[in-house]
């Protein structure tokens, strides 16, 4: 009896302190397997890790992962266009819709003005004019509608690219920047396409065009809206030839200040009633 | 002769003096930025890339009569005869500028100025050297020495002298 309880007693002096240290663990897993099994705080001790993970992921997205979702994209574009069409058309068909209604509009609107002209002097003078050319009426209306229209006329100087005179329906930008910019274009053009006798003679851009006529020491920009015809055209040219050859050469010999007079005052007499049917 | 409503003619309505100014020198010398310390641009810089040419415009006033300084930027190249004639020609004044810090940009200055000077016969040229910020006065003053020609000094960051150089030519470009 006396030996056990020694035994014991000795037992106890050479454990005590891997007991408190078993005890320790054993409350240490407890609070682990507590931490790991209690949603709220496991949150708790988790939520910063992943922020800042999920900040710094966010910033490094495009670099890591960026050149292989595009790869996967363009892939994906490749084996599967009909699904992409299918995925995109209902958003493009919208937009094309979207636009088609709005010039359905435009054109409507037009056409009622057009109608409300019907009966005016010009309803029929287009009346006439359909009945002596046998094109049907509504064609005529219809062309009417398209028929090309001058914006704005510079006339510059060839090498230096300055404006000499301008005729403009608007006053957007500034008309000598303008000028030198359309210069530099054409020269560029002329160097980089075309041979030395060459020269750029039009810009279209939407339903506009430039129409480029150039002359020895100077050339003429015309800016037209609506539909280029052959009528149009020879008009044009045989406007600006006149122009040409009375005013700007007249021009060219006096002070700076009255050529500049004097091509304005040429833009207007011959450009004023352009676009009017004679 | 009376203008239409809806017609608007700028040569009639305002008769000025317009003067054509090219920004010439090898690429990277501060030619746009010294064209930026002078007007508020109104076109993209992408031109510069594009078509090789920006166009700005300035009104300045010389001994009470106004003058407008059209002024082409043209893109840098190491050699003047690579710049498209076209974009010179016609000119009324001529900047070159270079950069003080980049002597690749002013060892072959006489050439350049030869050429400029053959092509555009008579025309004022004013030289620019550019960067001034970036040396001492006593750097500055050993390279311009070495050059013997009458050069001013610019700084397009701090805009030391660049609505001078402007008025300077202007005024050369008027006498």
């Amino acid at each position: 009896m006396n030996k056990g309880l020694g035994f014991d007693k000795l037992r106890e002096i050479l454990l005590e302190k891997d007991w408190e240290e078993r005890d320790q663990l054993a409350q240490k897993l407890e609070d682990l397997d507590d931490q790991i099994n209690s949603r709220n705080r496991l949150e708790e001790k988790i939520q910063p890790i992943l922020a800042d993970e999920r900040v710094n992921l966010k910033n490094k997205f495009p670099e890591l992962f960026g050149p292989q979702i595009t790869e996967s994209i363009s892939k994906q574009i490749r084996e599967s266009q009909d699904e992409v069409v299918e995925v995109l058309y209902p958003i493009i068909g919208r937009m094309i819709k979207k636009y088609i209604t709005n010039e359905m509009e435009k054109l409507s609107e037009r056409i009622d003005h057009q109608m409300e002209l019907a009966f005016s002097w010009e309803g029929w003078k287009i009346r006439i004019k359909a009945w002596i050319s046998g094109t049907p009426q509504k064609d005529m209306i219809i062309s009417k509608l398209i028929e090309p229209k001058i914006e704005e006329i510079y006339v510059i100087e060839r090498n230096s690219g300055m404006l000499l005179g301008s005729f403009s329906k608007s006053a957007a930008l500034d008309r000598d920047m303008v000028a030198g910019m359309l210069t530099a274009i054409k020269a560029f053009v002329e160097d980089a396409f075309t041979g030395e006798t060459q020269e750029l003679s039009n810009i279209d851009y939407d339903n506009f065009k430039i129409t480029i006529k150039n002359f020895k020491s100077f050339f003429v920009a015309v800016v037209t809206s609506g539909g280029m015809n052959a009528q149009f055209r020879d008009k044009l040219d045989d406007t600006l030839l006149d122009f040409a050859q009375k005013v700007l050469k007249r021009a060219k010999h006096g002070a700076e200040s009255d050529a500049q007079n004097e091509i304005a005052e040429g833009l207007a007499k011959y450009f004023e009633n352009f676009d009017k049917d004679e | 002769m009376k203008l239409p409503k809806v017609w608007q003619s700028t040569s009639k309505t305002s008769i000025r003096m317009n003067k054509k100014v090219i920004l010439v020198g090898h690429f990277g010398v501060g030619k746009t930025s010294l064209v930026q310390q002078f007007v508020h641009s109104k076109f993209s810089e992408a031109y510069l890339t594009t078509i090789g040419v920006k166009i700005d415009k300035k009104e300045v006033d010389v001994d009470g009569l106004k003058v407008n300084l059209l002024i082409w930027d043209i893109a840098g190249e190491t050699a003047q005869s690579k710049v498209p004639k076209s974009y010179q020609l016609g000119a009324h004044g001529v900047l070159y500028v270079f950069d003080l810090s980049r002597p690749s940009t002013y060892n072959n200055l006489h050439e350049q100025l030869d050429y400029i000077k053959e092509l555009l016969p008579g025309v004022p040229i004013e030289v620019l050297a550019n960067k001034k910020d970036l040396l001492t006065e006593e750097e500055t003053k050993q390279i311009l020495s070495g050059l013997s020609l009458e050069i001013r000094t610019t700084s397009a960051k701090t805009g030391e002298y660049v609505e001078e150089a402007f008025l300077r030519l202007t005024k050369a470009m008027m006498a």
